[in-house]
């Protein structure tokens, strides 16, 4: 891995710019991390929140919560770096967590409740990718529709009653209980998160969906096939949204009625913020991940010291504005250094 | 203020003892530069020898070390110049993209720098236009002021920035004590338009006019400049009356050491050649009933000027323009050529506007050499990283590229060396026909050398070569063989020693000499 030592070293400006930003460097990828610490602290010393904030119990009602997030936001990257919106994947958790918790409640296995619910994920996903990557329709703009749509569907079917009838105890204990310590649901979001960061950062495929995204048209002119990437990375994000519907019924122990941007925009801030850690610039699971529990740790700490009910709300709203500066910038500067 | 030496030429700008390091490295080191009054003055240097720093200081882009800069006898400290002083001055910009906005009239374009002459709220439209009428007129470009920018012809919106860089509200003569900067103005225009801005130049420097010409190519320097500045790594290495020197010595000056030839020696063709790609019927866009054979080991060109099937020509036999055509790959006919079909059967295919349509931006120098051949870095599933980085690094030993590392962001090298990474995505994969529309195109002389080179290299070992340009100099020297496109048809065929500068004007532009 080292240098062909023939490369003459001409006093080339460029060359003089990528040797001392390597500290830079560093405190760019884990800037994140540290910020999480420091907040950690910060409400684990505040004498408002500490006790609570520290305990136990609240440790681990903020690592049950985030395997839905986190893999909402995971499921809004794939499209995301190709370069289109997916604003459909918190509405499509909320559709496939009913469609898991009806199929339960009309007496069938829970097999087929979760397969039912991937499958139903993966059906909206797909016309998502359909809209998009066969009609060329802007992605914004349609999965805005798809948005405000799903929940009118599951408002219609459901007749605004949630269900929570016949839902099999295994999934409630899949959201409730542990293992090794910690809570099921975060096993299951160490394999998904896995699977995807392999995918997107060790395989052919995930460097074509990267090349898609940064310039469909010098990706067509080295033959990836630009239309069949989209498609795909909508029919990922959809199936993965519905997989989180499937730990949401497990976590709520049925099917709640709702819109999802209670999940969208937590996911949002987590994805835009994770784009400024780990590779700094670029859409990623880890960074998405440390996102989310940036996100989850900041607002727990700013319930349990008393701030008032608005405080969330306006730290969540500034951070996913925060979150979209910096990633921003980091990718602009990148584009022109 | 004239300075009180007694010269023969009254220096107009002179920088002395510019100096400036990026962190540690220096970039300039002790740079003087004498531009005599009324003459166009070439600067030339290679990939990092200061040339562009030397234009950043003088605009105060960035701030130097050391070293001072003076206009017509004004002097400042160029540690302390400001971007307002360097114009105060009278050192005046234009850049390759000249900064015209197509969707404004010609007139806000002017008003956009020079502001609009306002009446209460309004803009008094009439007295803009008849200020920047004046303008047009003074610098006799061929443009009004109620125009289109996007409607001018390219030669001509870099007219119009000139005249605008040029143009003094208060003082109508002020022209003539101006520096004008011109850095690389025809990187990205097509042929016969360098030649009218070319033109355009010749008559403002015959009106009194000084510029400093920055540009990569020589021919223009040569057929414009009086005098040559060149630079290596930070030094000036010449300053002297350009009449004195050869294009041959210029290159050698930037490259500090002897150089074989600048264009590869065309070899002895030997007769009958197996085709490699061939195309008959060809009818897309502006091409009609094309027919042509690419032959193993030939570098073929292809001459026409803007608008004649070029671009199409090489993007249908990529498979890229929907066309009705029978294709052959090395004799044997293809059904349904596509994109996908002609990368499978070994062609590749570099395209003319490399920022737009071959570069991904934030991707590292590595991911974009390796993009067009990720199977070949799987091995169990993944991609390794290892083995792109040994088969970039092979290719960019070959080619010469200069990146201080290969996980760089790919925008952090010089045009040249995008290029040349460009090239490698193609080689690594031992194409059987690689099709390059306009390869050159802002990429500095040294580079050239070098990519010609490679190209005659991989011809000798079998590879089929395709060259679009609207640089008859560099089709005339490096190819085996030359096609003409006029209005969409292939009008000549021009073996090398037929293939003049010339003879390729002359069918482009279809003189009526009634040539054969």
């Amino acid at each position: 891995m080292t240098l062909s030592p023939s490369t003459k070293t001409v006093a080339e400006p460029e060359a003089t710019i990528a040797a001392p930003r390597h500290l830079g460097d560093i405190g760019e990828r884990f800037g994140l991390v540290a910020l999480v610490v420091v907040v950690w602290l910060l409400f684990a010393v505040l004498p408002e929140s500490s006790a609570a904030f520290t305990s136990a119990a609240n440790v681990q009602a903020i690592l049950a919560n985030t395997p839905v997030v986190s893999i909402i936001a995971i499921a809004a990257i794939f499209p995301l770096i190709c370069g289109h919106f997916d604003f459909s994947v918190g509405a499509t958790a909320v559709a496939s967590s009913v469609v898991c918790a009806a199929v339960q409640s009309q007496g069938a296995p829970l097999v087929l409740a979760i397969v039912a619910a991937v499958v139903a994920g993966g059906l909206v996903g797909l016309v998502n990718a359909v809209l998009v990557a066969r009609f060329h329709l802007n992605a914004f703009v349609v999965t805005i529709g798809m948005a405000t749509l799903i929940p009118g569907l599951v408002q219609w079917y459901t007749g605004g009653v949630d269900i929570t009838s016949g839902i099999d105890q295994s999934l409630r204990d899949f959201g409730s209980l542990q293992w090794l310590g910690v809570p099921r649901g975060i096993w299951l979001l160490v394999v998904v998160a896995g699977v995807c960061w392999f995918v997107l950062s060790q395989t052919p495929l995930g460097r074509r969906l990267y090349a898609v995204g940064i310039n469909p048209s010098a990706a067509r002119l080295v033959g990836i096939r630009v239309d069949r990437t989209v498609f795909i990375s909508f029919l990922a994000s959809g199936t993965l949204a519905g997989l989180a519907g499937v730990i949401l019924t497990a976590r709520n122990g049925g099917g709640l009625v709702g819109s999802g941007t209670d999940l969208l925009f937590p996911a949002l801030t987590a994805v835009f913020l994770g784009a400024t850690a780990i590779t700094p610039g670029r859409y990623n699971v880890l960074g998405v991940i440390i996102g989310v529990v940036f996100v989850a740790v900041s607002v727990s700490g700013l319930r349990l010291s008393g701030a008032a009910d608005w405080v969330p709300a306006v730290f969540n709203g500034a951070a996913l504005i925060i979150a979209v500066a910096l990633s921003t910038f980091l990718s602009r500067r990148s584009k022109t250094e | 203020m004239t300075v009180p030496d007694a010269r023969v030429r009254e220096i107009s700008l002179l920088v002395s003892g510019a100096r400036k390091s990026y962190n540690g490295t220096p970039a300039l080191r002790g740079v003087d530069l004498a531009v005599a009054r009324g003459t166009i003055h070439a600067l030339a240097g290679g990939n990092g020898s200061g040339k562009s720093t030397l234009i950043k200081l003088l605009a105060a882009v960035e701030s130097a070390d050391d070293g001072t800069v003076e206009v017509d006898g004004a002097a400042e400290q160029l540690h302390r110049l400001t971007p307002s002083g360097s114009h105060g001055l009278g050192l005046r910009f234009v850049h390759q993209n000249p900064g015209i906005f197509d969707d404004l009239t010609v007139a806000e374009n002017f008003g956009l720098t020079l502001g609009f002459p306002r009446r209460l709220a309004g803009i008094r439209w009439s007295r803009l236009n008849k200020r920047v009428a004046e303008n047009l007129e003074r610098f006799e470009v061929d443009a009004r002021p109620t125009q289109r920018a996007g409607d001018l012809r390219p030669a001509t919106k870099t007219m119009v920035a000139i005249a605008r860089a040029l143009s003094d509200p208060d003082d109508a003569d002020a022209a003539s004590h101006r520096v004008l900067v011109l850095d690389e103005p025809t990187a990205s225009l097509p042929s016969h338009e360098v030649d009218i801005l070319l033109e355009a130049l010749r008559r403002r420097a015959d009106a009194g006019q000084t510029i400093l010409y920055v540009s990569h190519r020589l021919g223009e320097l040569r057929s414009l400049a009086s005098d040559i500045t060149v630079l290596r790594d930070g030094l000036v290495v010449a300053a002297r009356p350009l009449a004195a020197l050869s294009e041959h010595e210029i290159v050698e000056l930037m490259a500090g050491e002897p150089l074989e030839e600048f264009y590869p020696v065309v070899p002895q063709r030997s007769g009958v050649e197996q085709p490699a790609l061939s195309v008959a019927g060809l009818s897309t866009g502006p091409l009609l009933d094309v027919e042509l054979t690419v032959r193993r080991g030939e570098i073929l060109g292809v001459a026409g000027l803007l608008g004649s099937g070029r671009s199409t020509l090489l993007r249908s036999l990529f498979g890229d323009a929907p066309a009705e055509a029978i294709v052959e790959v090395g004799g044997e006919p293809v059904e349904r050529w596509s994109l996908e079909e002609a990368m499978s059967r070994g062609v590749g295919f570099i395209p003319e506007d490399r920022g737009q349509d071959a570069l991904f931006a934030t991707m590292s120098v590595r991911e974009n050499s390796t993009i067009a051949n990720l199977p070949a870095f799987v091995a169990g599933g993944r991609l390794r990283r290892r083995k792109e980085l040994s088969e970039y690094e092979s290719q960019a030993g070959k080619l010469r590229i200069k990146s201080a590392s290969p996980e760089l962001p790919i925008t952090a090298l010089s045009g040249g060396n995008q290029q040349k990474v460009v090239l490698t995505r193609w080689l690594q994969r031992s194409p059987g026909t690689i099709l390059l529309d306009e390869p050159t195109q802002g990429v500095d002389a040294m580079a050239r050398a070098e990519i010609y080179s490679e190209l005659r290299t991989i011809a000798a070992n079998g590879t089929a070569v395709v060259i679009a340009s609207s640089d008859f100099e560099e089709l005339s020297n490096l190819c085996d063989r030359v096609v003409v496109l006029r209005d969409g048809r292939i009008v000549a065929e021009l073996a090398h020693a037929e293939a003049s500068i010339p003879a390729l004007v002359s069918h482009c532009y279809a003189s009526q000499e009634g040539r054969p």
